[in-house]
Formats: C-alpha cells, structure tokens, sequence
C-alpha cells in the first residue's frame, strides 16, 4: 500500500504543479520544468499499466524504465541549463562569469562522475530474476543515474554557492525549482551508491528514492503555487563611514 | 564498503551544504532593515597608497631586499582586508538595490540597475583580485594590479548617492542616506 502511495501521489500532486504553472504563466518562463513534469506523470502511469498488464516488474518492465530514466535525465539537464540561464538574464555584468562556471563545474564533475562510474562493480547479484542481461541492464542504469546525479547535484550546488557569493536574489519560483531539483540530484546519488555497493533489498531502496521524490515534489508545489512574497523596501539610512566619501562625491557631482 | 560509505557521506554533507545555502538566503532581509550593521568602513585613499605601484617602486628602491618584501607583506594583508571590506559592501549595497530597481520610478530603477551590475563587478574583481593580492604575498617582488578596484567602489558609491537622491528627491542626498 505504502509502495503504491509512494508511486502514484507524487505524479498525482505533480499535476498540480503544472495546473500553478499555466496559471501564473510559468510555463512560458520554464518551458523544460513543465516539460519534465509533464513526462514524469506520463512515464508514472506507462510504467503503472507495463507493471500491471505486461511484465509486473520484470524485463520489460525495467526496459522501459532505463529508456524513461534516460529521456528524463536529458531533460533535468536541460531544465538545469534553464535555470542558470533564467537566473543569469537578470544580471549580465556576471553572466560570463556563470557560463564560465557552468562549463567549468560540467567539466570537473563530469570528470568525478566518469571516475565513480569505472570504479563501480561490474555486476551485483539479482534479488529476483537469474537473468544476466537484466541484471546488466540494472547496474548500467543505476551507475548512470549515479553519474548523472552527481553532474546534476553539483552543478546545482555551484549554483547556489555562485548566487551566494555574489548575494544575488532568487525569484521564488526559479529558488523551489533548483532547490527541489538538488535535493533530488543529491539523494539519488546517495540510493545509487548505496544500491550499487550494499546488497540490502531494492524495496528498502525504491521507498526511500520515492519518498524523497515526493517531498521534492512538495518542495516544488510549495514555491511554485505560492506568490512572489512582496518586498517592500524604504532607503532609510546608510552606514555613517562612507557619508564623508558620498558628500564629497556630491560636491564633485554638484 | 569504505566507497559507499565515503560517498554516501558525501552525498549527506552535499545535501546538508545544499539545506545551509538555501537557508542563507533568509539574511538579505536583515540586510535590508539595517544596512548600516553589515557594512565596514574603507579608506578608499589608503587602499589606493597601498596598491600604488610608484609607491612600491619607492619603497623597493628605498629599502633593504629582506625589508621591502616584510613592509610588502604587510602591505597586501592590509590590502586583501580592504578588498574584503569593500566586496561586503557592495553585497549590502547590491542589496540594497536590488531592491530598489524594482521601483516604480523608471529613474530610481536605471540607478539602481547600474548599481547592482557595478557592485556585481566589483565582486568579481574582488574574487580575482584577493588570490592575486595572496599571490603577491607569497611573492612580494611579484608585480600586481588592484587599482581598477578602487576605480570601480568610487563609480559604485557615486552610483549610491545618485540612487538616495532618486527617492528622496525633495530631502536631498544627506537626508536621504
């Protein structure tokens, strides 16, 4: 039951993810958010009815799931790239600094990620079916997902340590979206790595990589459906010291 | 074993970082409140005396090899503290303004633009210009240019000024700040 609530009800609350996102227009600003929502409900109810009419959770089953992952992975990158470019647009003094960045952090993680993917065993054993080529099929698709997920967590970490830095401000929808996004990326890494080297049971795993979708999911439904908080802002007072500095500017300016 | 547990330590130190930066985003409201509190003095004169190169040529000149590069040091410790100081400022200030340019006054807003791309910049210079000063540390007959910071904090508060007299144009600058 538990198993199942897991499955469905992040899917389901994605729905109203995408319902807050055509209502505040946020589909046209992130166009590969909603893009990748829309498909994680799709591929949650093809995977439902293969699991269901066709292999329960056999072969077919993870075929289809390693070709989902793979086409989902494509997106999250690109819904990556979205967000620094959204987020660089408001400030271009710094926007070479950010593709910089960008670049430089997809080089060096990459790098790590190759690295973890050569170090990862070969082959681990199969909890239910004896079949080599599904087993094969399973730890290439989670040694990837790995790799990706490290790419994916630490390009998101570089951005937030880069807006950090540089004190800039994070419009609350674009904040929920690389927030959720992070903790997902880094949490899969964590279920990966675990799965690829601890012989503990999938399911022990499966239901910890879902409730950490859902509360992803929650985390983006959280910022996308609530309003921009309104930032009301008086120039009161600045510090004394530099006073001295702006009167003489002023003279200069006067 | 010991790579699951490096990464999946790792992964928890990853997400704990991730939680820690999310949550710093709370600070710039306090900013905002009180700017005053987050800002540090800087001498923008000093700063420029200590980072002149006709300055160094005197005292390299002037002083024993073993003396200039102690006094050279000390220098650019001083000078690294002074970057420091004037990047943290224009974080408030970039603040401050960002805020601002979303005013309804499209001249209150253009100030407050250039100001936030001016204290972006000078953020970026510092970030490059703190490792070079580090450098010339490790190296003090190592020839370093910091003065384009200088250059770009007095454009950055002349921006400010401008910014106070855009709100408060009936009370004039003094008021205003």
């Amino acid at each position: 039951m538990l198993f199942y609530y897991l499955w469905i009800a992040p899917h389901v609350l994605e729905g109203i993810v995408l319902y807050a996102m055509v209502r505040r227009g946020l589909h046209r600003q992130f166009p590969m958010f909603f893009l990748y929502i829309s498909f994680e409900i799709a591929q949650c109810f093809c995977l439902l009815a293969v699991s269901r009419y066709v292999s329960y959770f056999g072969q077919v089953y993870i075929q289809v799931y390693a070709v989902g992952l793979a086409v989902s992975t494509a997106i999250r990158f690109a819904v990556i790239y979205e967000l620094f470019c959204h987020f660089f647009r408001r400030y271009p003094a710094i926007s070479g600094a950010g593709k910089l960045l960008f670049r430089g952090a997809s080089l060096a993680l990459l790098l790590i990620a190759l690295g973890l993917a050569v170090s990862a065993p070969g082959n681990t054993p199969a909890a239910s079916l004896n079949d080599a080529t599904y087993v094969a099929l399973r730890t290439t698709t989670f040694a990837a997902d790995r790799a990706v997920s490290i790419l994916q967590g630490g390009l998101l970490i570089s951005l937030f340590l880069f807006s950090r830095y540089f004190v800039l401000s994070w419009r609350s929808p674009v904040f929920g979206i690389a927030l959720g996004m992070g903790t997902f990326a880094i949490a899969e890494f964590a279920t990966t790595a675990l799965r690829l080297y601890v012989p503990i049971s999938n399911k022990v795993f499966d239901r910890s990589a879902m409730a950490i979708y859902h509360l992803c999911v929650l985390i983006w439904i959280l910022y996308v459906v609530r309003p921009e908080p309104e930032l009301r802002f008086e120039l009161k007072s600045l510090p004394t010291y530099d006073l001295e500095i702006w009167n003489q500017e002023l003279e200069r300016l006067l | 074993m010991i790579i699951t547990l490096i990464l999946v330590s790792v992964a928890l130190l990853a997400l704990g970082f991730l939680i820690r930066l999310a949550k710093g985003r709370a600070l710039p409201a306090q900013v905002l409140e009180n700017p005053g509190e987050h800002m540090r003095a800087v001498d923008l004169e000093a700063f420029r005396n200590l980072v002149d190169r006709d300055e160094e040529e005197f005292l390299r000149t002037n002083l024993p090899a073993s003396e200039f590069r102690r006094i050279q040091r000390e220098r650019l410790r001083a000078a690294v503290e002074y970057v420091s100081c004037a990047a943290q400022n224009a974080g408030v200030l970039l603040r401050l303004a960002d805020a601002g340019r979303r005013s309804a006054d499209p001249a209150t807003a253009e100030a407050a633009e250039k100001l936030v791309q001016n204290a972006l910049r000078l953020r970026l210079y510092a970030l490059q210009a703190i490792p070079k000063l580090y450098l010339g540390m490790a190296l003090p007959g190592a020839r370093i240019s910091a003065v384009g910071i200088a250059e770009r904090y007095e454009q950055m508060t002349r921006l400010v000024v401008l910014l106070g007299c855009l709100q408060y144009p009936t009370r004039g600058v003094s008021a205003a700040l």
